[in-house]
């Protein structure tokens, strides 16, 4: 009766209908992180095209990248990246156990010496490729991209409210590849908490490198 | 399980509410097995001066279960639905080991632990026992599902296994704690002479998820407002309390990832009536435990109604996330009902307390029980929310994400 919809026909249609462009290849969806194969009766969907500039913000991307990192995927050689997605509201402002998580893990990697692994996308690019994700999420959209697929699966288990799948690209910066925006979210109306939010903007520790200087 | 609770224990349990000790007469006692007097600044002593074992209802338990059913439960030919990449991806993140090196002492602990002293040192150390108490039950049960699990499913074995991990370096830090104040808890004798509540798996996980997820939510609120409001910082242990309590928040995605597997218990009307069942448990022993104890949470500057209903708040929130129907705890009667709960679980307490012979106390008590038992079950019957996690077509969702 339930089943858990994971590499179902329909996941397997929304990826099939992902168009190659920007050499992100098209791949059959993995089972590990392929969380949308459900239907959704009485949803809202809110379209909204937003305008996706392609200017040199990629060579920025590119140049900036190529001098601080030693880019964890060879060039020539697709590299898989996993993600889950949502409004920025959702993953930014709401879900404040998220930003506990991503500096728990930064602080780890830092430990252990280890090369980060994992990014937030604000607008994606890559989203131009999942049209059925796209259609249903609030804008802007932030993704959470890491070449860690079980990782991946967690979150998805831990933010629930989230659709996740995976992508294919050549480098690291056409995979993280974003389209500007800015984020602006409401204050909440009642703030009960005996402790303040975390501050706007912590997650720009998080972005990869070339966008957060560009401000997005 | 840095939460505990217990009112799922037979009411008739309130008829152990009697305290002998006149240091504890504010708050019912747990087990303690003390090595000295909390108050004296002594060096310990060697030889224990075993405190006989007083169990209430809302003392942290230890919780057992039927071991074969859960052996059942897990076997990958029997039940199909296992989501192993879920699984899978939970031992890496539980083999990650974030706090591998996080629960590391310094002298801080007993320079501060000196410095406490009258009731705020009684609290504390109420506080400590308690907390390690409940991290102890937590390995005790998980120690065994590891064990127990490791032939059937070594995935899933291998993460109970590894959350015991957690909850034994916790309550070894807890304890440590406790030393600063010249006491320790006995915790072999522990795991003899406690009584063990037996629950069936499907209540564990319900059990423990809660008991997880609003430790998460305790831990963390303590840490931050602290951080916010750092001249409430009487010792160092809080400090501890951000990376501590991810593991919390991990092994509640562990109960998760094992109710989703389960399927049985989140869809039907059953489970949301036990899901119901089990948020008010834990959030009414909780608010009558804390409500008894407001010396703690004013001695760290919080205020103790208003802090509780924030990690009840949040944490029915998360609940949401998987339990198929959850409390309305944000409308405004819940709160009001739990506030009367307090006012008649004080009069209860009272009873205990005075002179009268048994069953004097036992007919004072027949009201107040009644009165109690009334006011849950109007909580208990208030609109539920219904929820659950969107990978279940059952969910009727409104969620553009």
């Amino acid at each position: 009766m339930l089943t858990l919809a994971l590499g179902s026909s329909s996941a397997g249609a929304a990826t099939a209908m992902a168009k190659v462009s920007n050499g992100v290849l098209p791949r059959a969806p993995s089972s590990a992180s392929s969380g949308f194969g459900f239907s959704f009766r009485g949803s809202s969907l809110q379209l909204t095209p937003a305008a996706r500039p392609i200017s040199s913000f990629k060579a920025a991307v590119a140049a900036d990248i190529d001098s601080n990192e030693q880019g964890p995927p060879p060039k020539q050689e697709a590299t898989k990246y996993y993600f889950v997605i949502a409004n920025a509201k959702f993953m930014l402002d709401e879900e404040e156990h998220f930003k506990e998580l991503l500096y728990e893990r930064l602080r780890l990697y830092e430990e252990r010496d280890k090369e980060q692994d994992f990014w937030l996308v604000i607008e994606p690019r890559f989203l131009d490729n999942f049209p059925n994700i796209a259609k249903r999420l609030k804008r802007p959209a932030v993704a959470l991209v890491s070449t860690n697929g079980p990782w991946i699966t967690f979150m998805k288990l831990r933010l629930d409210r989230v659709l996740a799948d995976s992508y294919e690209a050549a480098t690291v910066e056409e995979a993280l590849a974003s389209n500007p925006t800015t984020l602006d979210f409401e204050k909440p109306e009642k703030w009960v908490a005996p402790y303040p939010k975390y501050e706007y903007g912590w997650w720009e520790t998080f972005l990869p490198k070339a966008s957060a200087e560009s401000k997005v | 399980m840095a939460a505990e609770m217990a009112l799922v224990k037979p009411i008739t349990k309130f008829g152990c509410t009697s305290s002998s000790s006149p240091r504890r007469l504010a708050c019912p006692k747990f087990s303690c097995v003390k090595m000295s007097a909390a108050t004296s600044p002594s060096k310990p002593k060697k030889k224990a001066t075993k405190t006989e074992i007083k169990e209430t209802l809302l003392t942290p338990r230890f919780y057992t279960t039927d071991f074969d059913e859960m052996e059942t439960l897990f076997n990958t030919e029997i039940n199909k639905n296992l989501n192993q990449s879920e699984f899978e991806a939970l031992l890496q993140e539980f083999k990650t080991d974030y706090n591998q090196t996080h629960f590391v002492r310094n002298k801080e602990f007993k320079e501060a632990a000196d410095k406490m002293e009258g009731p705020l040192r009684e609290i504390f150390v109420e506080f400590l026992e308690r907390s390690c108490t409940a991290e102890f039950s937590g390995f005790l049960l998980y120690k065994e599902l590891g064990r127990r699990l490791k032939k059937t499913n070594p995935v899933v074995a291998e993460i109970f296994s590894l959350m015991s991990r957690d909850e034994a370096r916790h309550a070894g830090f807890l304890n440590k704690g406790l030393s600063d104040f010249n006491l320790a808890l006995d915790l072999g004798f522990l795991t003899k002479a406690r009584k063990y509540t037996f629950f069936k798996p499907k209540f564990i996980f319900y059990a423990t998820y809660l008991s997880e997820k609003i430790g998460y939510w305790r831990y963390i609120t303590i840490y931050r407002h602290l951080k916010e409001n750092p001249e409430f910082q009487c010792y160092p242990i809080f400090k501890y309390f951000e990376n501590w309590c991810q593991d919390e928040n991990r092994h509640g995605d562990f109960f998760s990832a094992l109710l989703k597997a389960q399927p049985q218990f989140l869809n039907d009307w059953k489970a949301k009536l036990w899901s119901r069942f089990f948020c008010l448990s834990v959030y009414v022993t909780m608010y009558l435990n804390d409500c008894q104890r407001t010396a703690f949470y004013e001695g760290i500057g919080l205020n103790t109604k208003e802090f509780d209903m924030h990690v009840i708040i949040e944490t029915n929130r998360t609940t949401a996330r998987i339990f198929p129907a959850v409390l309305d705890v944000e409308n405004p009667e819940f709160k009001r009902k739990l506030d009367r709960m307090v006012e008649i679980n004080e009069k209860l307490q009272a009873v205990g307390q005075t002179d009268d012979i048994a069953l004097v106390k036992n007919l004072k008590r027949i009201p107040l029980i009644a009165a109690l038992v009334s006011e849950i079950l109007a909580a208990y019957l208030m609109p539920p929310v219904e929820s659950g996690s969107v990978d279940f077509a059952e969910f009727e969702t409104q969620l553009v994400y």
